[in-house]
């Protein structure tokens, strides 16, 4: 078995008296995709904003490349290398895809306390922009205002930032929510692509995506591990199966 | 200092706060329900106090003036909802902080245009004008007694109906969240108003009862409006239990200041408010941070 | 003619309009454009954080009064007339005490950060208005104005009218290029990454809070520089500059002219200080014009004047 590259133990986070995230052991190992699944309410996306530090945990521990990273805030965890993606697209009004891309790769620089030289005449922020406006497929919408942009593009965008940062994780909450059909194949195929160098944490609904692209799966009930296994084992769970395919397959 | 002393401050300390309370509510509520930060707050004190000293003088009794001035305030407050606040629901904190300065202005000229740049007394009325003895030299007034109490029972009739009443029900939804008010089915524009008008006539009261205490003179709403809004920061914004706690804290605070330390005597309240936000950047009776 | 081309040639030949005033050199239109133009710094360092920040300071007074009160105090008591030293420190007491004031009011976000910001312009106002060693209520004469002299021989006398305007003309210009040099920089841009939305930005590994806090000791410190010419220009200080209603009209000053677009803010100063020049000529009552301009702009023309200039070519 592989090194394991984010490791979760026994992670816990409650709000009020709702478990969110009950005691969640995980281990995603690097150079996979590894897709964290579960019926509405299920706690993937307070356990999303538990890895990349939008939330404190109240119990347990996270370990990024054998460092405890549990009480890391979002900003230190995204230089370690943990980059997130937002669910609503979260882009960054009055910006164009080119400068949101070259603010994300301005995290290459030591600091960014910089007062004088426009960040255009950084030459590594340029080359690092530029080859995330290519990896995220929006190289033709350069000049578009973010805001301007179609939500798929949004998406693509916001994918783009993540990887602008050059993380080792990448945890994507929802890529796919609210696409269209064709916008979501393109997405997919971009998401595809970026797997290939890539270690994606993929919190998704849409369940063909996630068969498609996982080598991991693992089923997240009542702020609970279900089930982690390969796509074929989770789709033979009767354990899955009852508590959140059968409705969802034919 | 002498325990008589101290029980004078005490009870000056509380007073001030509990007058402070009326303000500072309406700002709450205005802040938590409508989601409109008021700067024109203090400017419906100021004008509270003026009103309380034209009406007095024409009817010859502070009482008078309060049961004629505070619903001419509502109403005012009304008009000053629906022609300029009601504009301000989906705009940003510097629209409303601009908008509202700029009301600000307009009153405060409007007070001296009416009135003149002079400091204008109020008599106390004659009934309270008597005093209790505090030890061998200390007495306190039976105005500011009154003062006290009056505002007490405002404060409780206050808890009541945001604790007890429908209408309050509905404020308490408006101020967790505002579209379950749609969804409950409320008339948001008329909760608003009456909202936005409750807080002005408090702090109109506010300026009335103070009215024999401070006089009555131009901008005498600002310094009142910063206080106001370091008691809102310290209870925490849309916490009407905060900014009652948080008016005694500051009132006491100052007054004790004035004693113990005169020369700087003004920065003690901002000096409380300081170690709150140290302690509790979101007040003491806010909520406390989500996310980090 | 492109947005941006016509702002360009706008500046331009506001600058060449500013130097004809020196060229004429008629005492009262040097001190009124020279107020101006102490507006205008004061306006751009206010946008850095309304406009690129999205902070809504009501401190910004303070920075500029206790820069002000500095070079006072510096003069009268320390007998320090070299503008090398005196104009240093006084950038250095605005600065610190932004960092003071910035850091307990960026604990508090949002709508607390306005509160807080102004409750401690009040204190500090009420400080110097109350405290006797400054001047009390009156405010405070400078004992003599700026002077860098060489060798004995003046090169630089702020007392000269001409040269003061001159001298604020340049502090113009080098902080108008300084601010949007520094916008175009990595940190101006985490700014308005802060500004399009704080959460995703600090997720690309920005300490948020940090760039927040430096932009205003940045900002606390040119409106220091806007405080200290304000005091070599009318050789007086008084706490009335310290006091929220000043920071108000800051705020106003930038929304008339449009935030977020640093040339916005200067026009916005032009046309406020002549607004409340002549109102204060017309009337006794001019804070009621004024008052009522505010409400105005913020009802119907909520990105100011820029927001026309940008508009103007496409009808």
């Amino acid at each position: 078995m592989a090194e394991p590259i984010l490791e979760l133990r026994g992670l816990s986070r409650r709000f009020g008296a709702l478990r969110a995230v009950d005691k969640v052991t995980l281990a995603f190992e690097r150079g996979r995709v590894h897709a964290v699944i579960g019926p509405n309410g299920a706690g993937k996306s307070t356990l999303l904003n538990l890895l990349s530090g939008e939330l404190r945990a109240d119990g347990g521990s996270v370990h990024f490349r054998g460092e405890d990273v549990t009480r890391a805030p979002p900003d230190r965890l995204s230089r370690l290398g943990i980059g997130r993606s937002f669910q609503t697209a979260t882009v960054l009004e009055g910006l164009t895809c080119e400068e949101t891309l070259r603010l994300a790769a301005q995290s290459c620089l030591r600091s960014s306390m910089r007062f004088f030289r426009p960040s255009d005449r950084y030459p590594e922020v340029n080359a690092r922009a530029e080859r995330a406006l290519g990896e995220c497929r929006m190289t033709a919408r350069r000049s578009a205002r973010a805001k301007d942009l179609s939500y798929g593009e949004q998406r693509q965008l916001e994918i783009g930032m993540v990887l602008a940062t050059s993380p080792q994780l990448l945890l994507l909450d929802e890529p796919l929510a609210g696409l269209g059909h064709d916008e979501a194949l393109a997405v997919v195929d971009l998401l595809r692509a970026i797997a290939v160098e890539h270690t994606l944490v993929l919190v998704e609904h849409d369940m063909d995506a996630v068969f498609s692209l996982a080598a991991a799966v693992t089923v997240l009930v009542n702020g609970k591990v279900l089930e982690t296994g390969t796509p074929a084992q989770i789709r033979a769970s009767p354990a899955v199966r009852e508590a959140y395919l059968g409705e969802e397959e034919p | 200092m002498t325990l008589s002393l101290v029980a004078l401050q005490l009870l000056n300390g509380v007073e001030q706060g509990l007058l402070l309370f009326l303000v500072a509510s309406g700002l709450t509520l205005v802040f938590g329900v409508l989601g409109v930060l008021n700067f024109a707050h203090g400017s419906f004190y100021m004008l509270g106090a003026y009103l309380a000293f034209w009406l007095a003088e024409r009817t010859g009794s502070l009482l008078f003036a309060v049961l004629l001035g505070v619903p001419l305030m509502l109403l005012f407050g009304f008009l000053v909802e629906r022609l300029a606040v009601a504009r301000l629901y989906q705009r940003d904190h510097l629209s409303q902080v601009l908008l509202t300065y700029g009301l600000v202005l307009l009153f405060n000229e409007l007070s001296r245009l009416l009135f003149g740049n002079d400091v204008h007394p109020v008599a106390t009325p004659a009934l309270l004008s008597g005093s209790f003895k505090l030890g061998e030299v200390q007495s306190w007034p039976a105005y500011r007694l009154f003062t006290s109490l009056s505002c007490l029972v405002i404060a409780l009739l206050l808890r009541y109906v945001i604790l007890g009443t429908r209408f309050g029900m509905r404020l308490r939804a408006g101020a967790s969240n505002a579209e379950m008010l749609e969804v409950l089915g409320v008339d948001v524009r008329k909760l608003f108003a009456r909202v936005f008008s409750a807080g002005v006539a408090l702090a109109a009261l506010a300026g009335m009862l103070a009215a024999p205490l401070t006089t009555v003179y131009p901008g005498m709403g600002e310094s009142v409006l910063v206080i106001s809004f370091v008691v809102v920061v310290i209870g925490g914004i849309g916490s009407v239990r905060g900014a009652f706690f948080g008016a005694l804290l500051v009132g006491i605070a100052d007054t004790f200041g004035k004693v113990l330390v005169p020369s700087v005597s003004s920065a003690v309240v901002y000096a409380v408010m300081a170690a709150v936000l140290i302690w509790r950047p979101r007040g003491l009776f806010g909520a406390p941070a989500e996310a980090r | 003619m492109t947005a941006r081309q016509r702002v360009q040639a706008l500046l331009c030949a506001g600058a060449l309009a500013l130097l004809a005033v020196a060229a004429v050199g008629d005492r009262f239109w040097l001190q009124l454009f020279g107020k101006a133009m102490i507006t205008c710094i004061f306006a751009i360092s206010l946008d850095l954080l309304v406009g690129y920040a999205g902070l809504v300071s009501l401190a910004h007074a303070a920075f500029f009064g206790l820069s002000a009160y500095a070079l006072a105090g510096l003069t009268n008591r320390l007998q320090l007339v070299n503008p090398l030293l005196t104009l240093p420190l006084a950038l250095a007491a605005a600065a610190l005490a932004a960092l003071c004031i910035g850091w307990l009011s960026l604990r508090a976000a949002g709508v607390y950060f306005i509160m807080v910001t102004l409750a401690f312009t009040q204190m500090l106002f009420y400080l110097f208005s109350e405290a006797p060693w400054f001047g009390g209520s009156d405010g405070l004469y400078l004992s003599q104005k700026p002077l860098l002299s060489i060798l004995g021989r003046p090169l630089l006398d702020l007392g000269n009218r001409t040269a003061a305007y001159l001298f604020i003309f340049a502090a113009l210009v080098l902080s108008y290029f300084f601010l949007s040099r520094l916008l175009r920089a990595p940190f101006g841009r985490v700014l308005a990454g802060i500004r399009g939305n704080e959460q995703r930005t600090r997720a690309l590994g920005f300490s948020t809070a940090r760039y927040k806090l430096t932009a205003f000791v940045i900002a606390g410190a040119v409106a220091g520089l806007a405080g200290y010419l304000d005091a070599a220009l009318y050789g007086f200080v008084n706490p009335a500059e310290l006091g929220w209603r000043q920071s108000g009209l800051l705020l106003m000053t930038v929304l008339l002219g449009g935030r977020g677009t640093l040339y916005g803010p200067i026009l916005g100063a032009f046309l406020l200080t002549f607004l409340e020049h002549y109102g204060a000529r017309l009337t006794d009552h001019s804070s009621a014009l004024i008052g009522a301009v505010v409400i105005l702009v913020v009802l119907f023309l909520p990105r100011g004047v820029a927001g026309l200039v940008e508009r103007g070519g496409r009808g």
